[in-house]
């Protein structure tokens, strides 16, 4: 074949180009530590890799909500800790009350002992979080939820739960209503306090009063021992939704794990190979330069 | 004979300059863009007949010719306009897949980032910097759109610059070839040889004209090119041209066409009779991803918005207000034909966001019927009057009068990305909760069941409850329910079986069955006692922790919202993204393979008419060692006469 001298430079340099542009390439990859830089270099890995970063980073949210929900119940498991606490002491403080040989004064040092506790018990129930929302409002986060009354404490909150998507199939709620902890099924743990200290201030003058008084001490205990045996079930739920929330952000994480393997498999770079072909490009590269230039070196010109 | 010597030896001597002129016109033009090497043709003078034989007279140069093959430069014509047209469109789509796949300036970051910060916000409802980083990111994310969109049409004008250039290039072109055309046949009429530098200026015209548009050459007897382009446009006929122009698309002033002019008119040019070169790849680029790139985007755009919007309405604001829509969208672009005749104005909205598609749509009206096309795929839907809704679209006549032959294009979502706003920018505005409350009376009721969560429809923002609805247990067999006020009818859907009961009248009680009335629907689940009261009610209390709605506008990410419910959000992206990238891809590969064949095309060129120096060299060396023999023939001639003068002294 007839080779013009034009061919002979333009073949040379159309080469010597080839091999820039991809040692270039080779080198953008190498300096990015990526394979993939668009994605038409490889349009199935380049759609996987979206599609697994758009997981990833859903996976990530739900793991923000998660913390979000481990905050608020912690933040209700110590405050009913501290609850159960008041109400344990309460009762063992009662435990006195109902002997004999207390006179109406040593009685009514009780009950000022539980008209504190009561007070305290209030307190507690207007529990706020580190925002200022009150924890045992339902969804009235701003309502002060419970009002000191004569007849204890009326409930200002709303007894709906506030659920936090924690998982993409699970709602999860993270809150506990006052109604739901203090006054469940109609037992008032503040009525029975504020009934109690009325009851222990209350003079015991003949047996009438003497057998009102049993009674209504027995039934003030028995009702605060259910109130001390819900708030325990509340809490217990708390707890197991907190594990719940640990098991759940162990899997999210191994998800996450899963995801950025996938993804690098995907996108990053096999350095090894890059970095022989790389090796490989500039022997030909070299080949290409030398051959080139002894070719056009060669003419018959140099001999006339 | 003396003589005749001389004049051979002449006619030698001057066929060897002839050819070291040649030679070293290639050795000068070795380099020049189209030449063809020229090479000179000898043949031996007539021989004399002096009875006992032809005596030969020397040598005459026939003709100086190019070597030159129609059919190989007819391959390079042809190759050259499909490789530019490639070349064109490869260089347009990859602005577009670097702009979409950019992984900090990219949709998919904004997209995600929006979602991750509704999410965020429905876990911590009453916090006012969650409500703020969301109301950001809505914005960014608008930004992004306003930004993707813009881009997109920055491409689009240049896409208009470069047919501009590109058509006064063919432009130009054709006038030098019908110049060339006319001096070729006349330097061809009046001595009867080829001027071949002047051919092959004509010739690589023809090869940069074929890189603007696809070209075809039909070479005359008398010596000119007749030129055609596209499907056989005749564009340079002997001396006459005829022009391309470029023009503002009918429906659309700010998209050029390309036109074709010729003595009596102007005819617009579709991409389908303009394959190849650099205006058919823009053409085709402009049509076949530009246009469906910008669409889809505006489409995801006003999916997601009106999608959003819907949900957010449906929810209570920080002040105890119904939600108002987050998202403005823009209404669908409507134009008519700048050669219609009658003066009607088209509307056209969005009525089902969920169900709109990224064509766009013509409606035209032949005097008795509207035909509404979909231009993605050519569906026709013809109607006998307006309005009608095609595809969540509606049509609908404004004003004016509509005559036979009217022409109106829509474009639902071309610009709605650059279109899109946000309505708000008060945290407190966020609807994040639930617009219904619903209660049992805990304290009072004295059976075990419960009423769950209450979920409302599409259809409740529209009319939403007047007041609260008591719910009423009465033991019977079977148990009832009376709801209290009754105006609506209730559904009750219990084991895949629905009972529907007039408002007013009690309903047999199922536990866990879910009651629906006015677009709310709840179920109670358990065993009530005689006379126990559920309560639903409006809400209009700011219920701080209330993130009801906020969980519904943070699920949408996941949910298929395009395409009649079937494709999500970022799943649409996603394609888009991809489409692109596969397109580029494919680009790619072709035009490797294109360029291989255009290279392969232009070898064979060179290897036939390129000029090479070494044996140029050759023929140097040929016509010096020539020129120097025939000088030495002269000389013996001269010898030969001297012999002849010394005879007489």
């Amino acid at each position: 074949m007839r080779i013009s001298t034009n061919t002979i430079y333009q073949s040379g340099i159309s080469k010597i180009s080839t091999l820039q542009a991809e040692q270039s390439k080779l080198q953008q990859q190498i300096s990015t530590g990526r394979r993939i830089a668009l994605p038409s270099d490889d349009p199935v890995a380049s759609a996987q890799a979206l599609e697994i970063s758009h997981a990833q980073v859903v996976n990530l949210s739900f793991a923000d909500s998660r913390q979000s929900a481990q905050i608020k119940l912690n933040t209700l498991e110590s405050s009913l800790t501290n609850i159960t606490n008041l109400l344990v002491s309460t009762q063992s403080a009662l435990v006195g009350a109902g002997n004999g040989a207390y006179s109406d004064l040593d009685r009514s040092f009780i009950a000022t002992e539980l008209a504190g506790s009561l007070e305290s018990l209030i307190n507690l129930a207007n529990t706020q979080d580190a925002s200022g929302s009150f924890i045992y409002a339902g969804f009235k986060t701003d309502t002060k939820p419970f009002i000191t009354n004569a007849s204890g404490a009326s409930y200002a909150g709303d007894s709906n739960q506030q659920f936090i998507q924690v998982d993409a199939q699970r709602l999860m709620a993270a809150n506990a209503s006052g109604d739901n902890v203090f006054q469940a099924g109609g037992n008032d743990v503040f009525t029975t306090l504020s009934n109690l200290v009325t009851l222990l201030n209350t003079p015991i003058t003949n047996a009438a009063t003497q057998t009102a008084f049993n009674t209504g001490l027995a039934t003030a205990i028995g009702n605060l021992q259910g109130s001390v045996d819900n708030v325990l079930n509340v809490r217990a739920a708390i707890g197991s939704k907190l594990n719940e929330l640990d098991a759940l952000d162990t899997a999210g994480s191994d998800r996450a794990l899963q995801y950025s393997k996938s993804l690098s498999d995907l996108q990053d770079l096999d350095y090894a190979s890059a970095l022989s072909d790389l090796a490989k490009q500039q022997t030909i590269m070299e080949a290409a330069q030398k051959s080139f230039v002894q070719t056009t070196q060669l003419s018959l010109f140099q001999f006339i | 004979m003396a003589s005749n010597i001389l004049s051979i030896g002449s006619s030698a001597l001057n066929a060897a300059q002839v050819g070291l002129s040649t030679t070293g016109h290639n050795i000068a033009n070795a380099s020049t863009p189209g030449y063809s090497r020229q090479v000179v043709v000898q043949s031996a003078a007539q021989a004399q007949n002096f009875g006992y034989g032809y005596i030969g007279q020397g040598t005459e140069i026939a003709a100086v010719t190019r070597v030159y093959s129609e059919i190989l430069a007819k391959q390079a014509v042809n190759s050259q306009a499909v490789s530019a047209g490639i070349d064109i469109y490869s260089a347009n789509l990859d602005s577009i897949e670097n702009m979409l796949s950019d992984a900090s300036a990219g949709l998919n970051p904004a997209l995600n980032d929006f979602f991750a910060s509704v999410q965020s916000l429905s876990a911590n409802p009453n916090d006012t910097p969650t409500r703020q980083s969301m109301l950001s990111y809505a914005q960014s994310l608008v930004n992004r759109f306003h930004s993707a969109s813009n881009r997109l049409n920055e491409v689009r004008d240049d896409v208009n610059t470069q047919l501009t250039s590109s058509v006064s290039l063919v432009n130009s072109y054709a006038k030098q070839i019908a110049r060339l055309n006319d001096v070729i046949e006349k330097a061809i009429n009046a001595a009867g040889n080829p001027p071949n530098d002047l051919m092959d200026q004509r010739d690589q015209l023809v090869m940069e004209l074929s890189k603007q548009i696809k070209t075809t050459v039909v070479p005359q007897n008398q010596g000119s090119y007749n030129i055609f382009i596209g499907n056989g446009l005749p564009l340079v006929v002997g001396t006459v041209t005829n022009s391309l122009i470029t023009t503002s698309s009918p429906t659309d002033a700010g998209r050029l066409e390309v036109a074709y002019q010729n003595k009596t008119k102007t005819t617009v040019l579709g991409g389908d009779s303009l394959p190849g070169g650099a205006i058919g790849g823009l053409l085709q680029f402009r049509s076949e991803s530009l246009d469906i790139v910008q669409n889809q985007l505006g489409q995801i755009a006003v999916t997601l918005a009106e999608t959003f919007n819907a949900q957010h309405v449906q929810g209570l604001d920080k002040n105890g207000n119904p939600g108002g829509s987050l998202f403005s969208i823009p209404d669908p672009a409507v134009s008519f034909s700048s050669y219609n005749t009658g003066n009607a104005v088209i509307n056209s909205k969005i009525v089902d966001a969920r169900a709109i598609t990224s064509s766009d749509y013509r409606l035209q009206y032949d005097g008795t019927n509207y035909k509404i096309t979909r231009l993605s795929d050519k569906t026709v839907q013809s109607f006998t009057s307006l309005p009608q809704t095609v595809d969540g679209l509606s049509f609908s006549q404004a004003s004016g009068t509509m005559l036979a032959g009217d022409d109106f294009v829509v474009r639902p979502t071309q610009n709605a990305a650059t279109s899109l706003g946000l309505l708000f920018n008060d945290a407190s505005k966020l609807a994040v909760g639930g617009p219904v409350l619903s209660s049992s009376s805990n304290l009072a009721n004295t059976g075990a069941a419960t009423l769950g969560a209450l979920t409302a429809g599409s259809t409740y923002a529209s009319s939403p409850l007047a007041g609260a609805i008591g719910i009423t247990y009465a033991t019977g067999i079977p148990g009832t329910l009376t709801l209290a006020p009754s105006t609506q009818p209730v559904t009750v859907t219990s084991g895949g079986t629905t009972t529907t009961f007039p408002a007013g009248s009690p309903i047999t009680y199922t536990s866990g069955a879910t009651i629906t009335v006015g677009g709310l629907s709840f179920a109670i689940t358990g065993a009530p006692a005689n006379g126990d009261q559920f309560t639903i009610s409006p809400n209009t209390s700011n219920g701080s922790g209330d993130n009801r709605n906020g969980l519904l506008l943070a699920g949408l990410q996941s949910q298929g919202t395009l395409n009649n419910s079937k494709t999500s959000y970022s799943d649409a992206l996603s394609q888009l993204v991809n489409n692109v990238g596969n397109k580029a891809r494919e680009l790619k590969v072709i035009g490797a393979t294109e360029a291989k064949v255009l290279e392969q095309a232009t070898a064979a060129i060179q290897s036939e008419s390129g000029v090479n120096l070494d044996e140029e060299a050759t023929n140097l060396l040929r016509y010096q060692q020539a020129y120097q023999a025939a000088g030495k023939m002269m000389q013996i001639a001269s010898q030969l006469f001297d012999v002849l003068l010394q005879l007489g002294q």
